[in-house]
């Protein structure tokens, strides 16, 4: 299998967009290999109030590898925020 | 016994010398709690972060690559097992596991490991997958620091628990199928009891998708008694290696030793007592092979 690309567009969810992934979860529960990787985003540290407590949050499609190209995430994402392909 | 015995265990498996548990027998308490504190407040990111300019998103293609796909599996590895000064928290540097049967987790947190003692959310399924569920035991300095981050502590149980307690955790989340694993963090410190799942846990995302040695199989190795397998399938859908399949013309399991972690959690589901862990040197095909 050759590589796959996914993409989420964080100008739908993210730190600055209008979705909080922590309040979504939905591609991080379909996708059967596990390929996401929810996390506080990088370079926001300074903005938190509470550095124990951080609010910025975001999703990073990590073991693009393992994709098994069902499609499960494009299709549950309410936002149409990802893209899969090759 | 494998390496980290040998090199952390005083003759003893690593996880049975008492004095890994001890935060400063190791080095100075501070030292560890700074160390601890850095690398949970950046947990999630451990991934994200760069190892000479490369993250490990899309690891497994990065690892096809002639030549840099070597010297990274040399790099990380380096990175997962370091000892050296100024280990890199947000990478967690030295942090590093083995699968555990129940009786020897039992055996931890009934004197070994350090007071106090927390139950918090794993951090593998909130990142993996969003969910909250408090199978973690940590202990000594590392509870003194979750206890700060209220992402990983449970709202309903934010007190130490004691001994009893946490081993009546271990083992219903055993019997459910999880494997028990104890942690380095930082090697040789001694401060987490496990209850994993694949493919959330991410140290066993390392070790079977891209072969790196975040967690080692157990000191144990299972042990079908063929004659006694009534064929009932139930120890199938507990492991979690996929290491037992069902034969139907022997009307029999059969296990592919080779996928064995050694967690024995299969044991739990027979009823006909074909099933035991033995320790892996008595398995001549697989000692030394963690
Ligand atoms: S296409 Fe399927 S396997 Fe690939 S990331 Fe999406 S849900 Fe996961
Ligand atoms: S499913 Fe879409 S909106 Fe929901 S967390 Fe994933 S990327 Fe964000
Ligand atoms: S190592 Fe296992 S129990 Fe611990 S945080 Fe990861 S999956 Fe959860
Ligand atoms: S066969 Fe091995 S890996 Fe599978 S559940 Fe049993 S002991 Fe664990
Ligand atoms: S649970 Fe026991 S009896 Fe049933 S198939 Fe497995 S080993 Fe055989």
């Amino acid at each position: 299998m050759g590589k796959t690309t996914i993409n989420i567009d964080y100008s739908i969810c993210g730190e600055s967009g209008k979705i909080d992934p922590r309040e979504c979860t939905k591609c991080l529960k379909v996708c059967d290999p596990a390929v996401f990787i929810m996390h506080e985003t990088i370079g926001m540290e300074d903005k938190q109030e509470d550095p124990y407590d951080p609010q910025d949050w975001r999703i990073t499609p990590i073991w693009g590898s393992l994709c098994n190209r069902c499609f499960k995430c494009v299709d549950a994402c309410p936002e149409h925020a990802i893209n899969v392909k090759w | 016994m494998c390496q980290w015995c040998l090199k952390h265990g005083a003759g003893k498996k690593w996880y049975m010398n008492a004095k890994n548990y001890q935060a400063d027998q190791i080095s100075s308490e501070e030292d560890m709690v700074n160390y601890l504190e850095e690398q949970w407040m950046n947990f999630e990111t451990v991934f994200i972060r760069k190892i000479m300019g490369f993250s490990s998103k899309n690891l497994g293609y990065k690892m096809q690559m002639p030549l840099i796909g070597k010297v990274l599996r040399w790099k990380a590895e380096n990175m997962i097992h370091s000892e050296k000064d100024g280990r890199n928290p947000q990478r967690a540097d030295g942090h590093f596991g083995q699968v555990i049967p129940l009786e020897d987790g039992k055996a931890i947190l009934s004197e070994l490991a350090a007071e106090p003692i927390l139950c918090n959310y794993c951090m593998c399924r909130w990142m993996q997958r969003g969910e909250k569920e408090a199978v973690c035991l940590n202990f000594g300095a590392l509870s003194g620091v979750l206890e700060k981050m209220p992402r990983f502590m449970p709202k309903e149980r934010t007190n130490p628990i004691d001994r009893e307690e946490a081993i009546e955790i271990l083992e219903q989340n055993n019997k459910k199928g999880y494997i028990g694993s104890v942690w380095f963090q930082p090697v040789p410190y001694i401060n987490a009891i496990c209850s994993c799942e694949s493919p959330e846990c991410g140290g066993l995302t390392l070790r079977n998708n891209f072969d790196l040695k975040a967690v080692y199989k157990a000191e144990y190795i299972i042990d079908l008694d063929q004659d006694k397998c009534q064929g009932c399938k139930q120890c199938v859908a507990m492991c979690q290696f996929s290491a037992i399949r069902y034969i139907p013309s022997m009307d029999r399991v059969i296990i592919d030793y080779d996928k064995c972690f050694g967690c024995g959690v299969c044991r739990h589901a027979c009823n006909n007592d074909a099933l035991k862990l033995i320790p892996r040197e008595e398995y001549p095909g697989f000692d030394g092979e963690y």
